[in-house]
């Protein structure tokens, strides 16, 4: 293996060093520190703000669904993802160029767009409902506006490009004569894809879940807007407190909670990845 | 001319400054800056009021900062001794806490030629209130024959699963609540009344909405045909040419003072000051009352005309007969318990 050699002058890092200690550190620093204020005012220090959420059903039942929303999401965004990313790196350079334009498009466009335009899809007088309507398969409209698998689509073509970019990447990395080889070794399409597609793709898997799931648990628009409000994530929960309620400091702990909670959940999926590599090489 | 590059650099980077730190620039004359609301708010005072103010003012500059009340409470707490707002827009919950924390300067009130002019209850010595929301039902007529004439007909059984609310974030929400408990034998100190309702209503309710305006899409989707809803918000939406139509039930329609302030520590007080007064006066709100805002007057010498004296009220006397104020200091005692419980209770 060829190592690189070249060194660069550490110093070289200071301006991006100092600019993310100025606007990164310092301010989740202070956040860190007003999430230790027991009350609004600031009267005295201490861990009451943790304990209140950490002792509380409820605001874990929000964090829980909140976490159980982003694994929804992008599961659904790698199912479908996938066989996109795959016919990309199989196709020709028209076809390529297409599927690039439709996986691109959404990206071009406003969420707030894109999340009008699901209401206007979920709706009782939606495309789908007027469709089943025309039918003749539903009697009366089906409720898909408000629900927990209506968000889940809504959120998964809006993080859709998110996922098929580094599958895309990922996969058109991977050596086609591999595929043949593994054939003409005896394996069958479904054995060669497990044992060969899938582990070579799974960086790109990871990377893509990755950036699925933060951008899904966080996205405060599409979830207020198709989720309702009587489905309370965690983005909302937090605005509640500290704009409506302007408790700063519950506000601060419930961020710095649902950062550890996210940074744990990308660890997670950081140690499965390594740990599946291992098992295929093994 | 001949240009210099150190020179060129030196003003660009300057001007660069300007822009990032305008507090530096214009510590000696900011121009005044009045957060007002988003939406129809902002466009009706760029229309009306700030021409206004510029005439009464001397052509002085002015900037609006269109923003939600509690978010105009952050940026002026977070900077309370150099607030970077003069002039604060509030609905009553996030006044008294703007004056709970010492952000607002009381009004200069013998100095004001129309404080006296403004009815009663728009008299606020913390800042006044030069408007009114108004919150009532709403229906859409296509879906509804029958005119709805109380909050009591949104538990109707024939609106099942057409029934559209919000929930307590938002001014109207908390305040729909309130009055759905007094129905009920509760108050603004004893909202419970209020939750049981709520509890028999739930298999009318098609959607809770996150806000008041979400509500309005739910309306033009047609995922909901009754609501409780704001008077200048429905306007707007009739003007789209959505069927939609406004009535204050029988109870009483809910007001909502909308209290303008002077920010304590204002470098710009005096302009601050006429801006207020312009908002005040006759003529502008007289002009505000017409089409397309609508927005309820509350200087006595304004007469009431158009969509305002048909759906709302003829006069002032009018007005305090089928207006309810809220007590919102009682209510933002409990607010945040409240906000809590429906967060909890209320799943559909």
């Amino acid at each position: 293996m060829a190592t690189s050699t070249t060194t660069y002058d550490w110093r070289l890092a200071l301006p991006l060093g100092g600019f993310l200690a100025v606007f990164f550190v310092a301010p989740l620093a202070v956040l860190f520190a007003l999430s230790l204020q027991v009350d609004p005012k600031g009267t005295a220090y201490g861990v009451s703000q943790y304990t209140a959420f950490l002792g509380d059903a409820f605001s874990l039942g929000v964090l829980g669904t909140t976490l159980l929303l982003g694994l929804e999401v992008t599961a659904l965004c790698l199912v479908l993802g996938f066989p996109v990313a795959h016919l990309y790196t199989r196709a020709g350079p028209r076809m390529r160029s297409l599927i690039m334009l439709i996986v691109l498009l959404p990206l071009l466009t406003s969420v707030v767009v894109r999340t009008f335009a699901w209401i206007v899809i979920l709706g009782r007088q939606g495309i789908v409902n007027s469709t089943l309507l025309s039918l003749g398969l539903i009697a009366t409209p089906l409720k898909l506006l408000y629900t927990q698998g209506g968000l889940v689509v809504a959120l998964a073509q809006v993080q859709m490009p998110l996922m098929v970019l580094p599958l895309a990447t990922a996969i058109g990395r991977i050596d086609p004569n591999l595929a043949d080889a593994s054939a003409s070794l005896g394996s069958g399409r479904w054995r060669t894809f497990v044992k060969v597609t899938l582990p070579l793709a799974l960086p790109g898997i990871i990377a893509g879940s990755m950036l699925t799931y933060a951008a899904a648990i966080t996205a405060f628009i599409t979830q207020s807007l198709v989720g309702g409000g009587q489905m309370l994530f965690m983005p909302m929960y937090l605005y509640q407190q500290a704009s409506t309620l302007q408790n700063w400091p519950f506000a601060a702990a419930i961020s710095i909670i649902f950062l550890v909670a996210v940074l744990a959940v990308v660890t997670v999926f950081n140690m499965l990845g390594r740990l599946s590599r291992g098992l295929t090489e093994a | 001319m001949d240009f210099d590059r150190r020179q060129l650099l030196k003003t660009a980077l300057a001007l660069g400054a300007m822009q990032a730190f305008p507090g530096l620039s214009f510590a000696q004359a900011r121009p005044l800056v009045f957060a007002t609301f988003t939406g129809s708010w902002e466009e009706a005072h760029k229309a009306v009021l700030v021409p206004a103010f510029k005439k009464m003012a001397g052509d002085a500059q002015i900037v609006l900062d269109p923003m939600l009340s509690v978010d105009q409470i952050a940026k002026v707490n977070a900077a309370k001794a150099n607030p970077p707002i003069d002039v604060m827009l509030h609905d009553p919950g996030p006044a008294l806490v703007a004056i709970g924390q010492d952000l607002v300067e009381p009004y200069p009130v013998d100095k004001s030629a129309y404080y006296k002019d403004l009815i009663s209850e728009a008299q606020v010595a913390t800042g006044p209130a030069p408007f009114f929301q108004v919150v009532g039902l709403t229906y859409n007529p296509e879906a509804v024959k029958t005119p709805p004439t109380s909050w009591a007909d949104l538990w109707n059984p024939e609106y099942k699963g057409r029934v559209g609310i919000t929930n307590m974030n938002s001014t109207l929400g908390t305040g729909f609540m309130v009055e759905i408990a007094k129905m009920h034998g509760g108050s603004e100190a004893n909202i419970d009344p209020a939750f049981a309702a709520i509890e028999k209503l739930k298999p009318n309710l098609a959607a809770v909405a996150a806000n008041p305006g979400a509500l309005a899409t739910l309306f033009q989707q047609g995922q909901i045909d009754i609501s409780p809803g704001n008077f200048n918000a429905i306007q707007i939406l009739k003007a789209k040419g959505v069927p939609v139509e406004f009535v204050a039930p029988k109870e009483g329609a809910i007001a909502f003072k909308t209290t303008i302030h002077i920010v304590k520590n204002s470098p710009n007080k005096e302009l601050a000051f006429k801006l207020i007064e312009a908002a005040l006066s006759p003529e502008v709100q007289a002009k505000l009352m017409d089409a397309p805002y609508l927005i309820v007057p509350t200087n006595t010498k304004v007469k009431m005309g158009g969509e305002i004296a048909k759906v709302l009220a003829k006069d002032t006397d009018e007005l305090k007969k089928k207006f309810v104020f809220q007590d919102w200091k009682k209510i933002n005692e409990n607010r945040s318990a409240w906000i809590e419980k429906f967060n909890r209770d209320i799943k559909i």
